[in-house]
């Protein structure tokens, strides 16, 4: 029996000793040992530590012979499809933006909004499939940001720190964005919209579109993150004046809560959770009373979302102000 | 014979004493660990080390050690309380008498799964107090209930381990108590219907419901309907020792599965919705059910592997004989859990990319991409060995050597099968390389073999062939097939249901096709026809299964196998395998209902052509009985290569699911700011992992080692006892 344990332990070294040549191969095939990145200076150096450790860009961007990823596009000088490397493709690119948008782009323009608001250019035969860089799990701040556009610009490029720090009009812009979106807990603003499209547009008014149940959410970001974190959390927490929540009761019983849009002398008119208006004659009702501890906005909401989606909604909403004054 | 073979583990108050300290170890530190830490996910993290050592290798290696002894633990009652309810059933001690044995094999592993448990616990809240700390403080309920739990799972393990034989009366209890127990059963089973038809409970998603209805509620309550005497109250016992072990499981799932797609809370990590949103989050059931077969497949090897161990150093051909058909049955067990496991991994990863696309990214084209491939290399090869296993086992089957032609063709199906699962999509090339074939960075040929339509469809087809190995082995000795129609309306009954079942399942999924609209996956209104030819094929495949009843109520059995097995070969792998391409370049987003339709046939045809091929050879003629023992010793070394290329894939797939969060300890929401806050190489993953295999192996070798000088010294002290009877008598 014992012999027979010898053996068997003889065969168990020679299924690891494989296994671990195995790995050794792969890890030697695909570029050896990665290392945790530290805080990273805003210079090509640390940007490439981002570009090929936390900021996973190789996972889709291969740079000249560099990687394996063929999902996006190659960001070094490849084949016949990519005769350029990006810091020089980018000044191209910074032409064809200027005709498209009417706006004077930069090459620094270009690479800052490719990082920032990826499906502004989608290159041709790629899909929009970028994931937002400053939303987790990535989670790129600013400066990190900055490092990796310093890096792609080394590529070919001309370096200019100063625009990377300072740029102009486009750039600030999307700078803005990311900063919104980074205080925001870090975000995707354009998943944000969409969330905020399916769960809030029917009672909110942003943008002038929507239903006006709720305040108007067009300047929301003036109130800061943990006012509109709360909000959605704990939406009967601080209610907005002029958004408080009615309970009438007819003297037939019948109950309407709402929010209250005009009182006269003879009338009220609620307008309730669905969106409908209705009009009450105070002769009718047994009693109209204000409800403190009450929202007509939803307290399950968060059931419908999940952290990611309630995340890109304040994101979104963050951007607000910003959005007002730049974007749009 | 069977006595003189069993492994009689000592039941001794020491040891004992021991197993319950170590249950203690866990419970206690649980409780000192609800009690001194609460913390928020974004208070700045605190890292720890013990003697200089790399904390994250630390937890890694213990946690793994952990899953592994847990794994066996949670394994081998499920296989073993179905053998004893064959044993039951078919009045065969034989079974029960294994059932015995495999359980036996627990009794040591359980205390060393508590002692790592308690460990890597300990580790845990000294080396990264801070995420302990909050996730303590968020499952403090759930913590206190998985504590709980262990008492539950110790009890139940031991009443049925150690009230084996106080419990082996078959004799009927009287009919008004067995009645109780029935209607108990029914009640329970109700319960269950109107759990499972969303009548009650808490609202949740689909798949735990199933989870809770089939593993909890339904085993119950036919474990108290079956019961009439006192051998049907230990399976009970038996089928209860693994709900809790199942609860267990899920319990820890969640956390696991709250670290990669937290939910209910908000983006400082603080609960905002309930503790049942936490609990049950997007991964913890998909999780749930991918481990519960991997535990399974798991338990069957490494308890095949102990057979193979006993069967190299048998010394009578009586004890080879035994420990041959323990290896087999094994083997059996673990092919039957590894036929639905690449289907439970899809549904998963599935739902991983629902829930992060950056991670869905990472994992099959970002860092974990190549891992995949070594992954692909364990899976692939551990088919490939089971199916050998079986061929292996028909040199012991007189008149098997018929059935030796088909061998090179269901080699040559899985090695090709196999090349393809292994091809990348794309390779490194230089810009070079690049020109050289013709400017694209994909091979033109090769490039579709890397896509999904071609590995889910050759992932199906390796299941087909190890089916047919298996049917193959099955009818090795059998003159011929027997009539069906003279075997009484049973046969005609369960062929029946059990084509019902298949077409019920994939009727089902057509009729939900065909009610889908291309809008609900975000497609234009003219993709519905991809949607239509889906469906179409798929009641295509029900009027094969209804013709396929028809024919086997007939008497032309094997001709209705052969039928629905080309039917669903054609249609899971070439229609579909095709059809895929073209659905990837037009309906990307149907991709998935394919991948479900492939399986619900598959599925569908192995419970089918199972059914029939059960009553087509019921008490055939043999040419001979099975020669048990009569195996090659290169045989049990596949047996044992199963065994260790699974550990293998336990570690490798482990080192997937967690490293996809990147650098966060709770994705999104708790970063992980430590020192060790990268992913490590394949080459350091192959370390640790191969390093918790040898640490597992050989605790494993020694635990075996132990219980077979305690069995030699239970043989020898009744073989004295039974000399000293002797004399008395004389």
């Amino acid at each position: 029996m014992n012999n027979a344990i010898g053996k068997v332990f003889l065969f168990l070294l020679l299924v690891l000793g494989t296994f671990l040549l195995i790995g050794n191969t792969v890890t030697n095939l695909t570029g050896g040992e990665k290392k945790a990145s530290g805080k990273v200076e805003i210079s090509p150096e640390g940007g490439e530590s981002i570009f090929w450790g936390k900021g996973r860009c190789f996972t889709c961007h291969s740079l000249g012979d560099e990687g394996s990823a063929v999902r996006c596009p190659n960001l070094g000088q490849f084949g016949e499809k990519f005769l350029m490397p990006i810091g020089e493709r980018a000044s191209e690119r910074a032409i064809e933006r200027s005709e498209k948008t009417g706006k004077h782009y930069t090459a620094t323009d270009y690479l800052i909004e490719s990082l920032a608001k990826p499906d502004a250019y989608i290159v041709d035969g790629y899909k929009n499939e970028m994931a937002i860089v400053y939303a987790p799990p990535i989670s790129l701040n600013l400066d990190e940001i900055k490092a990796v556009i310093s890096y792609l610009q080394s590529q070919g490029g001309d370096m200019d720190m100063d625009a990377i720090n300072n740029p102009g009009e486009i750039g600030q812009k999307y700078y803005a964005r990311i900063e919104a979106a980074t205080a925001a807990g870090g975000g995707d603003p354009g998943n944000g919209e969409e969330m905020y499209i399916d769960n809030c547009i029917d009672c909110h008014i942003l943008k002038g579109e929507g239903d006006e149940v709720g305040p108007d959410l067009s300047n929301i970001s003036q109130k800061g993150l943990k006012f509109i974190s709360e909000s959605i959390l704990f939406p009967a927490k601080k209610i907005t004046e002029g958004y408080e929540t009615y309970i009438a009761i007819e003297k037939d019983g019948r109950k309407h809560v709402g929010v209250k849009t005009s009182e006269t002398a003879t009338e009220v008119e609620l307008i309730k959770a669905t969106g409908e208006a209705i009009t009450l004659l105070k002769g009718e009702l047994k009693e109209i009373t204000l409800d403190k501890g009450a929202s007509l906005m939803p307290v399950d909401l968060t059931e419908a979302l999940t952290v990611k989606d309630y995340q890109d909604i304040l994101a979104y909403l963050m951007m607000q102000k910003q959005a007002a004054d730049g974007e749009r | 014979m069977l006595s003189s073979v069993n492994l009689k583990v000592p039941f001794t108050s020491k040891s004992l004493s021991w197993k319950i300290k170590s249950g203690l170890i866990v419970i206690i530190t649980m409780f000192l660990c609800l009690a001194a830490f609460e913390a928020i996910a974004q208070e700045a993290n605190e890292y720890r080390q013990i003697m200089d050592l790399d904390s994250r290798k630390v937890i890694w290696l213990l946690a793994q050690l952990h899953l592994f002894f847990g794994a066996f633990v949670l394994g081998v009652p499920l296989f073993a309380v179905i053998i004893e309810i064959v044993g039951w059933r078919s009045n065969d001690n034989k079974y029960d008498a294994l059932a015995y044995e495999f359980t036996s094999l627990l009794s040591v592993a359980y205390a060393t799964t508590a002692a790592f448990g308690g460990l890597l616990a300990f580790a845990l809240f000294t080396l990264y107090p801070t995420f302990m700390g909050y996730l303590a403080g968020t499952f403090k309920d759930v913590m206190f209930y998985y504590a709980l739990l262990f008492f539950g799972e110790t009890f139940a393990l031991y009443l049925y381990y150690y009230g084996w034989h106080w419990l082996k009366d078959k004799k009927p209890f009287s009919p008004s108590l067995t009645m109780i127990f029935r209607t108990l059963g029914g009640a329970v089973l109700l319960f269950g219907a109107a759990f499972f038809f969303h009548g009650l409970g808490l609202e949740m998603r689909g798949d735990t419901r199933a989870f809770i209805t089939f593993l909890y509620i339904a085993p119950t309550g036919i474990g108290l309907y079956i019961i009439r005497d006192r051998k049907s109250v230990h399976i009970f016992i038996g089928i209860m020792l693994n709900v809790v072990g199942t609860a267990i499981m899920q319990l820890a799932n969640s956390w696991a599965g709250f670290m990669m797609s937290p939910a209910g809370v908000d983006e400082a990590g603080v609960l905002t919705g309930s503790l049942w949103q936490a609990f049950e989050n997007v991964l913890a059931t998909p999780i749930a059910i991918h481990r519960m077969l991997g535990n399974l497949a798991f338990g069957g090897l490494v308890a095949g592997s102990y057979a193979a161990v006993k069967f190299i150093g048998a010394k009578t051909p009586e004890q080879k004989a035994h420990y041959d058909w323990m290896g087999y049955v094994s083997n059996f067990v673990a092919i039957a859990a590894l036929i639905p496991l690449p289907f439970a991994g899809y549904y998963l990863g599935r739902e991983v990319y629902s829930n992060s696309a950056v991670m869905g990214n990472n994992m099959m084209g970002g860092d974990f991409s190549w891992t995949f491939i070594i992954q692909a290399m364990l899976v692939g090869s551990l088919f490939i060995i089971s199916n050998y296993y079986l061929w292996s086992g028909m040199t012991r089957i007189p008149g098997s050597e018929r059935y030796y032609k088909f061998i090179k063709y269901i080699l040559g199906a899985l090695i090709l099968s196999f090349a393809i699962w292994l091809t990348p999509h794309n390779l490194p090339l230089t810009g070079q390389e690049v020109g050289d074939i013709g400017g694209s960075q994909y091979h033109p040929t090769l490039k579709f073999m890397g896509l999904m339509p071609a590995k889910n469809a050759v992932v199906n087809l390796i299941i087909l062939s190890t089916f047919f190995s298996f049917l193959l082995y099955r009818r090795g000795n059998k003159v011929d097939s027997v009539s069906i129609m003279a075997q009484g309306r049973l046969a005609k009954i369960v062929i029946s249901l059990a084509g019902l079942a298949a077409v019920g399942m994939v009727g089902q999924y057509g009729l939900n096709l065909l009610s889908m609209s291309p809008s609900d996956l975000d497609l234009p209104a003219d993709r519905g026809k991809y949607f239509d030819i889906l469906a179409y094929l798929l009641f295509f495949e029900c009027a094969a299964a209804v013709v396929t009843v028809i024919l086997a109520l007939r008497d032309k059995g094997k001709l209705a196998q052969g039928l629905y097995l080309a039917v669903t070969a054609f249609s899971v792998v070439i229609f579909l395998g095709v059809f895929g391409f073209v659905v990837m370049e037009k309906a990307s987003p149907l991709l998935r209902n394919v991948a479900v339709s492939q399986f619900i046939q598959l599925i569908s045809c192995l419970i089918l052509v199972s059914t029939i091929d059960a009553f087509l050879f019921r008490g055939s003629k043999i040419i001979g009985p099975l020669k048990w023992g009569q195996m090659t010793i290169r045989s049990q070394y596949a047996l044992l290569l199963l065994t260790f290329i699974i550990t293998l894939n336990m570690g490798l797939m482990g080192f997937i699911r967690s490293g996809l969060r990147g650098d966060w300890h709770i994705f999104g929401i708790m970063r992980d700011t430590s020192q060790w806050s990268y992913t490590p190489s394949n080459f350091v993953m192959t370390q640790q992992v191969g390093l918790a295999v040898l640490i597992f192996m050989v605790s494993l070798a020694f635990m075996f080692w132990l219980g077979s000088i305690a069995a030699k010294g239970y043989a020898e002290k009744d073989q004295r006892l039974e000399q000293e009877n002797a004399g008395n008598t004389e």
